[in-house]
């Protein structure tokens, strides 16, 4: 499986990125996209931080294993849209 | 067989006991090898032995629908297992397992009962040792209920830092998130903030405490609370 990296984006600037050294093996691009939602609802649900007060700035920058970006999963996609709670 | 001398042990509470005690346990300690990721209690199975910690360190681990999360350190101040056996059980919901490899003395939990029924200075010396565990947890949730991840982080890093030699850490960012029960991203964004103070420096898994006295602001009042009760209770500090 292939290994995305979540580089958590949390400013303007090279200084506001933490960037994520490790990586998770996913089965796709969605499985990304899905565990980064699923992060942002833990940090936003759980997590102070004072580098963050506002969590909805934040986005995840989703790379691969060759460094290219896959996709940018911003914060406030974890809040459902309004068609989905008619 | 050659028994371990109370002046070569590491493990603050075999220091601070009185000769008498250390020569009661002295024939029954066995050294050990801790194995990084070795369980040495499960979680309800019964206590057979105690681990007095020399180096290393162990985790008191609960585990949750999200995976695990760490709910205490033990290092050269403790002894692994003995609190819910001199307590009156036999055993703990919780795992202790080495996080940080290391060495040990194992001595059957009966042998310490029984000799926790004979002698009052030893009983005393144990149940102040699980006061001390008491603080430890009562402060880890004071910590996680009033602060924020990067004064956790502190915290956390200083509490690996008293246990072990040196001031280097192996531990990967994955491995922290579960001890502090936060998304690894939250680690991370910790991590940076922290090296941007300069008390440490991040590579990958490796840290180094670089400024130990800037890490303790970084904590904010999370550390040192236990740590001198501890140093009080124990030593006599």
């Amino acid at each position: 499986m292939p290994r995305y990296f979540l580089h958590l984006r949390y400013g303007q600037g090279l200084d506001k990125l933490a960037v994520d050294p490790e990586g998770d093996e996913l089965a796709d691009d969605e499985a990304a996209r899905q565990l980064a939602l699923q992060a942002a609802r833990d940090l936003v649900a759980g997590t102070r931080s004072f580098a963050v007060r506002d969590w909805f700035v934040c986005s995840f920058e989703v790379e691969d294993e060759k460094a290219r970006h896959v996709m940018t999963v911003p914060f406030s996609d974890i809040v459902p849209e309004e068609d989905d709670e008619d | 067989m050659v028994h371990v001398q109370q002046s070569a042990v590491h493990n603050r509470l075999l220091k601070a006991m009185t000769v008498e005690d250390f020569t009661r346990l002295q024939p029954h300690l066995k050294p050990v090898d801790l194995q990084a990721g070795q369980t040495l209690t499960k979680p309800n199975a019964r206590t057979e032995h105690f681990h007095f910690m020399e180096t290393g360190v162990a985790s008191i681990t609960a585990e949750g629908a999200n995976g695990r999360v760490e709910v205490g350190i033990i290092g050269r101040e403790g002894l692994v297992g003995a609190t819910p056996v001199l307590l009156g059980s036999d055993r703990a919901p919780y795992d202790h397992f080495i996080q940080v490899p290391g060495a040990g003395l194992r001595i059957d939990a009966a042998v310490v009962s029984t000799a926790v029924d004979e002698s009052p200075a030893l009983r005393k010396l144990m149940l102040r040792y699980i006061l001390t565990e008491m603080i430890q947890t009562r402060q880890t949730a004071f910590v996680n209920a009033s602060q924020e991840i990067e004064a956790r982080l502190a915290r956390w890093l200083l509490m690996c830092h008293d246990r072990v030699e040196g001031d280097e850490l192996l531990l990967k960012h994955e491995f922290l998130s579960m001890m502090l029960g936060v998304r690894r991203a939250g680690v991370s964004l910790a991590m940076q903030q922290l090296e941007g103070t300069g008390c440490i420096r991040a590579r990958r898994s490796r840290i180094t405490v670089l400024n130990r006295k800037l890490l303790e602001e970084m904590a904010d009042g999370g550390y040192g609370t236990p740590e001198a009760e501890y140093a009080r209770l124990i030593e006599g500090a």
